[in-house]
């Protein structure tokens, strides 16, 4: 009994009561909504968007923000787009230099924050438009087309055929990093400059280090989603993933990663990706006009951040 | 006539007792000054007469009626406003808006701020002080004598009766000083009532009609002009007992080798700072708040940069550029702000005390059970209440956290520790223990600085003491028989 006190104490578990009520809300609105294919349905639109939110949780935690996530997608697209198309790469080398180049743009950004002190939101914001420029000169503005089909198939498959290969590599992202925050030094690290940095510091931690391992985290995320993408699209657009930050950060912040830093979990963080996807899926069932989405999605956001306060008020006084 | 009149007023925080009945008369169109050693209780007298504590025992009365102002706000709008140690100023506004934050009401047309009516009056007030400057100025580029006077200038926009100024020369030039002392003498001659807090002790006899003592908290008497000078000032200030907890000390330990030279050191808030620590010894630093005590633990510690000077830990030149240097060299700092420097809020008490560990012992995932088992093994050194590993080190008491703090740099096994004020804010039963603590550090052989406000605490630890002014060292001395008056006639800045 005490385990599941304890397990229905966690943030994470209102994440996940606030998922199951989403799904058996239109469950009932629409039986359809439960049939396994739908369900397969919500975790695959939520792949994308949870594999940003799990690199940007990381981020999140050391006090941080990551808006460049979007354009390094793009880059990691038509990067891996023309190293498979005009370079001809093996689909397993390729996908390799796009996580590579995920982490090399996430150093960028570690560099710009750590290193030379910038704000998070201004130095991720510069190189949002930047790294976005960048995509387009990679491509003179032109999608890279006709993605080979053993690539496509590699990330964009079926197990068994049955499970959707980009739900593993999400599933696998995210133990990899659970394991990074919940079990390594690097982990505590990170907790520990979003709980208090100058604390940390005289500690003799290496904030440099630690903050940019975070950003290269951030840029595996960006990268993986971007190859995902273009899998799934055959094609890759130097202007693809705009926008996607705002759903990553949205993610993390309903699962329960505080954006004031020190707070977060990547468990959570998944839930959120979910509910999301569950939500905006059921909105499609019911036949909603796409256009109210927006607004379910940015109610579910101010409500999330509304109960952390309450939460935080309760837990104060107990 | 009294201004103000204080009755049994008693502020507390915790168990720690900050006022004790305090009694004070405050005559009206007279400058009255308070005295007292860092941590008598001062600023919560001031803080509670200005509203910004509104939880004390006791009563205030202002011309006659009680008070009890419950924001700082309130109290300025009775008319008593308060000139603080360090003014903050939007520094982006100009002098007149910094003038009338808040309060513009009467030069406010239909939404719109009247500048130019607000400004003539904000230029009168400034004319009044003999300010040079105008109200147009942008405040951020004022100098620390002329933000003083927009401090002023804004009591005088809010029609201030009672002013108090919280040592306000601290961070003047002695020509910007002679200046604020004119524009004193006006607001006297004005009729306005000054409280005035200064540790400058030759200030406040030129300039008070009447003086009083603070020690511990309690109000040692109260004399007129000319009835006290500055040898009798201190010895009300000081003169506690010694604590029992602190043993005497064996002050033979000049044969023992030297662990930690420092020669010339410079910063930006120190100057030429020399000195040895050596084996077993505990070497006090005093002086007065801001004297630069801190910034050169923290220089020692690589967290902040020196410009100068050099550092050898046993016999050996190091280079320290950080925190991770120093500890590299066996050098701890438990830093006097526990909450900002000491530990993380969002970590419980194993993982602070575990977090300089993970480096030095090369660990590269969390092992809970070594982690518990190290807070298990510094806790019986330590007795932390409640003894928990889990329980969050936010939610400790002053005294357990400082225990936390105490033992991650324990647990580093450091050579060399460096305590900030260490029982800053902590309850009497917790301080000896801290005490007991250090004292355990020095037979095992340990080099150890403790900086403190606290004369009798560096009296009662330390075998040597050095003693800082205004950035640099005024000198040092050992620490046999010395008397806290000795200490504090340097502290003050005086070479003989």
């Amino acid at each position: 009994m005490t385990a599941i006190r304890q397990l229905l104490q966690r943030r994470e578990a209102t994440t996940a009561v606030a998922l199951l009520l989403v799904v058996i809300v239109f469950s009932i609105l629409n039986p359809l909504y439960l049939s396994g294919g739908n369900l397969v349905d919500i975790i695959d639109q939520a792949t994308i968007n949870g594999l940003l939110a799990i690199g940007i949780t990381f981020v999140i935690i050391t006090g941080g923000i990551d808006l460049s996530v979007g354009a390094t997608m793009a880059i990691v697209i038509v990067v891996v787009g023309q190293l498979l198309t005009t370079g001809g790469m093996n689909p397993v080398a390729a996908a390799l230099c796009g996580i590579v180049l995920g982490i090399l743009l996430g150093l960028v950004n570690g560099v710009l924050v750590a290193k030379l002190g910038l704000q998070p939101f201004i130095a991720t914001l510069a190189t949002m438009s930047a790294f976005r420029g960048v995509a387009y000169i990679i491509t003179g503005g032109y999608p890279v087309l006709d993605m080979p089909p053993a690539f496509r198939a590699m990330l964009d498959g079926d197990l068994f055929g049955v499970i959707p290969i980009a739900i593993l590599i999400l599933l696998a992202f995210a133990v990899v990093g659970h394991f990074i925050l919940t079990k390594s030094r690097t982990g505590v690290y990170i907790f520990a400059i979003g709980g208090n940095e100058e604390s940390t510091r005289l500690s003799g931690v290496d904030i440099f280090r630690n903050k940019a391992i975070a950003y290269a985290l951030c840029g595996v995320g960006a990268a993986l989603a971007g190859m995902v993408l273009l899998a799934r699209l055959g094609t890759g657009e130097p202007a693809a993933g705009q926008g996607y930050e705002l759903n990553a950060i949205a993610a993390a912040a309903i699962g329960g990663t505080s954006l004031a830093g020190g707070k977060g979990s990547i468990v959570g963080t998944l839930l959120g990706a979910l509910l999301l996807s569950a939500l905006r899926v059921g909105l499609v069932v019911q036949g909603v006009d796409s256009f109210y989405q927006f607004i379910a999605t940015g109610a579910i956001i101010a409500f999330a951040a509304y109960f952390e306060i309450i939460r935080d008020r309760i837990n104060v006084k107990a | 006539m009294d201004a103000l009149k204080l009755r049994h007023v008693s502020k507390s925080f915790g168990s720690n007792n900050v006022l004790k009945d305090v009694n004070l008369d405050i005559e009206a169109g007279t400058l009255h000054s308070i005295v007292g050693e860092n941590g008598a209780g001062k600023s919560t007298l001031l803080n509670i007469i200005h509203g910004v504590y509104s939880d004390y025992n006791g009563e205030v009365d202002l011309f006659g009626n009680t008070v009890h102002f419950k924001s700082p706000f309130e109290a300025i709008k009775a008319g008593i406003s308060k000139v603080h140690q360090e003014i903050q100023i939007a520094p982006d506004l100009t002098v007149g808006e910094n003038i009338a934050l808040g309060s513009e009401g009467a030069y406010v047309r239909g939404g719109l701020l009247d500048r130019k009516k607000l400004y003539a009056r904000t230029d009168e007030l400034l004319d009044r002080l003999g300010c040079k400057f105008r109200s147009n100025a942008r405040a951020g580029s004022l100098t620390v004598g002329d933000i003083h006077m927009v401090a002023i200038a804004k009591s005088l926009y809010h029609d201030a009766k009672v002013i108090s100024f919280d040592e306000p020369t601290a961070a003047m030039s002695d020509r910007e000083a002679e200046i604020l002392f004119s524009v004193i003498k006006d607001l006297l001659a004005a009729g306005i009532t000054i409280l005035y807090v200064s540790h400058r002790l030759d200030e406040v006899i030129t300039l008070s009609d009447k003086i009083s003592v603070l020690r511990d908290g309690e109000v040692m008497g109260t004399w007129d002009r000319g009835h006290i000078d500055k040898q009798t000032m201190i010895e009300r200030m000081v003169g506690r007992e010694l604590n029992t907890v602190l043993q005497e000390i064996d002050i033979a330990t000049s044969d023992q080798p030297v662990v930690l030279k420092v020669q010339g050191l410079t910063g930006d808030r120190f100057r030429d700072i020399s000195f040895e620590v050596r084996k077993g010894e505990v070497l006090g630093f005093s002086g007065l708040v801001g004297a630069g005590r801190t910034e050169v633990a923290e220089a020692i510690f690589g967290a902040q940069p020196y410009h100068s000077g050099t550092i050898e830990v046993n016999g050996k030149p190091v280079t320290i550029r950080s925190p991770r240097d120093a500890m590299a060299h066996g050098i701890a700092l438990v830093p006097e702000d526990r909450k900002r420097h000491g530990f993380v809020r969002n970590l419980d008490n194993k993982m602070n005390m575990y977090l300089p560990l993970f480096e030095k012992r090369k660990a590269h995932t969390v092992n809970k059970s070594k982690i518990t088992e190290n807070f298990a093994a510094m806790q019986e050194a330590l007795n932390i209440q409640p003894n928990d590993p889990n329980y969050m080190t936010v939610q400790l008491s002053g005294g357990n956290q400082q225990k936390i703090i105490l033992g991650k740099w324990l647990a580093t096994s450091a050579d060399i520790l460096i305590f900030d004020e260490p029982t800053k804010g902590i309850d009497v039963g917790a301080k000896a223990e801290i005490y007991l603590i250090i004292g355990k550090l020095v037979e095992a052989g340990k080099a150890v600085i403790v900086i403190s406000s606290e004369l009798p605490e560096v009296l009662g630890l330390a075998h040597r003491i050095v003693v800082m002014h205004e950035g640099r060292k005024v000198t040092e001395l050992v620490n046999d028989h010395l008397e806290e008056k000795t200490i504090l006639h340097y502290a003050m800045g005086a070479n003989q």
